[in-house]
């Protein structure tokens, strides 16, 4: 019987191809995947450990002790007779929405734009500039520009464009990544056909762009609602969500345990709908099953 | 002038929505970027800003003993880019190349895409009530009859471990998304040919992992050097890093000051990324040659 261990020691000399498939099979063999394996999985759990932690200790009467009972709902209560959070939270989800929206519409007129390039390096270079540039340095150099540049009034719209600096760039990038794969013989041969350019847009290159336009606005409705940085120094007198619950926790003496409540609240609405499109969207990159 | 010209007929190929973009861009982003750069040149006079240009700022900035901050910075910023890189590229090699069943796959980057969507600060606050001296932590050890641990927060520690766990979802993603583009049948050749485990790693897998790699460092290391959020919930005040120097100066309403530190927390990050792509030039000398035979 050969055993694993004697064909590792002489390969190429008796079957070349005996260890053929040895790369797959190194899923099950020695120490490292395992070991890889263990240490993602404890960052993948202790990710959520907090998550589900805030969750238990919203339904708990001392939400900052080590031990979650005695059980309470009284902070949910309190949530639901509390005026401060609703402003924002209406706040967040038109800005989310907005630039969702707008994502969605930018990134695909000007990613067409930019597939039609000789050299598109250049705008796709300038386009990414934002993703290297740290949110809280942005967010002071877009301050100081409005603010004491051209001495405007800070508030909604400049927030706005805050977000937008942001997730623009991600969309854009999904859609070019998705319009380099399409097969420009779609479009000349319609063309030939005689169908007109709009009709070429809604009936061939929107379907099939579609994947790509979906994730630009669901990218930039998440991005924009989570936003902090950009929003701390562009909000002007508004408050956003995440802006009301960073102000909630800097103030750790006089911090209510209410945007537990809330936190788990946006998290139960949010995890399901986040897991089924990732779900989705990998079980779809991962093609036909075997 | 011939250029400029040149570069609007070329973009003008694209139509109007590619020139709007690129007018947006340059009064969005390129021009508060540089008029940054230009503020830090002014002072703070009282509570007012005194537009004369000099660089006083800049030597209150190197005077004022900010120089522990930024060191600490780089340290913490480099630290968790490289622990986070340790436990990520083992991981994205398993998810990529090792993990057999699609489901398995799907589940675990699922889950590893969730939480980057969630607003930072709500899920770090929490690990106030876990690791705090009577925390679930320090409650546990002290049923067990361990006293208080008081460095698992407030501490450089937690600093640390906070980052590592932001910061881990934003490494794994690109370096794994570029691993599932290389096809199996070249690592298989490379054992086929004589290669060690170890060779075919180094030689053929790395090289041709690094473009994920360094989209992995760039959004792990940008946003870990000017992070206020971790450094200010898990290290207390004790932690402080040059992103909450920005936040105060921008509070105290010195915005020289706050300009001078942006503009420095940027040419910290061009040096650093200028340094990771010499060194992948010089690593990746070799992959280049792989291509050319693959091609």
């Amino acid at each position: 019987m050969t055993t694993a261990l004697d064909r590792r020691d002489r390969p190429a000399a008796r079957a070349p191809f005996a260890h053929r498939g040895r790369w797959r099979s190194m899923a099950d063999s020695p120490v490292w995947p395992r070991a890889a394996l263990a240490i993602g999985l404890a960052a993948i759990v202790l990710s959520y450990v907090p998550i589900l932690w805030l969750a238990l200790m919203s339904f708990s009467e001392r939400p900052f002790s080590g031990l979650p009972w005695p059980l309470t709902v009284d902070w949910y209560r309190e949530m639901a007779a509390d005026r401060r959070w609703p402003g924002p939270m209406g706040l967040s989800l038109a800005l989310a929405g907005a630039v969702a929206v707008i994502c969605m519409v930018v990134a695909t007129a000007v990613g067409r734009g930019i597939m039609r390039l000789r050299r598109p390096g250049g705008v796709l270079a300038l386009a990414v500039v934002p993703l290297f540039v740290p949110g809280l340095t942005i967010g002071a150099a877009l301050f100081l520009f409005f603010r004491s540049y051209l001495d405007l009034r800070l508030g909604v719209w400049s927030m706005l464009i805050g977000h937008i600096v942001w997730a623009l760039p991600f969309a854009l990038l999904l859609v070019v990544v998705m319009l380099s794969r399409f097969d420009r013989r779609l479009v000349e041969a319609a063309a030939d056909l005689g169908a007109s350019p709009r009709r070429i847009f809604l009936d061939i290159e929107l379907p099939i762009l579609r994947p790509a336009v979906v994730g630009a606005g669901l990218f930039g409705f998440l991005l924009s609602f989570t936003e902090l940085m950009r929003s701390i120094f562009l909000r002007g007198t508004a408050t956003s969500m995440p802006v009301f619950q960073w102000a909630q926790s800097s103030d750790h003496q006089s911090y209510v345990p209410i945007s537990f409540a809330l936190s788990t609240i946006i998290l139960a609405v949010t995890l399901p709908v986040l897991g089924a499109f990732f779900w989705i969207l990998f079980r779809g990159m991962e093609g036909p099953r075997r | 002038m011939i250029r400029l010209r040149a570069a609007y007929h070329e973009l003008a190929a694209g139509g109007w929505p590619v020139m709007l973009f690129v007018a947006a861009w340059t009064v969005l982003v390129v021009t508060p970027l540089a008029l940054m750069l230009v503020y830090s040149l002014f002072r703070t006079q009282g509570f007012a800003t005194d537009f004369t240009p000099g660089l006083e700022t800049w030597r209150t900035f190197f005077d004022s003993g900010r120089w522990q901050v930024v060191v600490r910075t780089v340290r913490i910023g480099l630290t968790v880019t490289v622990v986070v890189m340790a436990i990520s590229l083992p991981f994205a090699i398993w998810l990529a190349k090792g993990c057999r069943s699609a489901s398995i796959r799907a589940a675990l980057v699922t889950l590893i895409t969730i939480p980057f969507f969630l607003d930072v600060a709500s899920r770090t606050i929490v690990w106030r009530t876990l690791l705090g001296s009577e925390g679930a932590v320090n409650t546990l050890l002290g049923l067990v009859g361990i006293p208080p641990q008081a460095w698992l927060l407030y501490s450089e520690f937690a600093v640390h471990f906070g980052m590592v766990l932001v910061y881990f979802p934003t490494m794994v993603l690109p370096i794994m998304l570029v691993l599932t583009l290389i096809d199996d049948d070249l690592l298989e050749a490379s054992g086929d040919l004589g290669a060690s485990r170890w060779q075919t790693f180094t030689d053929v897998l790395l090289p041709l992992a690094l473009p994920g790699v360094a989209a992995g460092v760039v959004f792990t290391m940008v946003p870990a050097m000017a992070d206020v959020v971790v450094p200010q919930i898990m290290g207390g005040f004790n932690v402080n890093m040059l992103g909450n120097s920005v936040d105060a100066a921008l509070d105290a309403l010195k915005y020289p000051m706050a300009a001078a530190l942006s503009s420095f927390v940027i040419a910290v990050l061009l040096v650093l990324l200028g340094l990771l792509a010499l060194v992948l030039r010089r690593v990746g000398a070799g992959a280049a040659l792989f291509r050319a035979l693959d091609a």
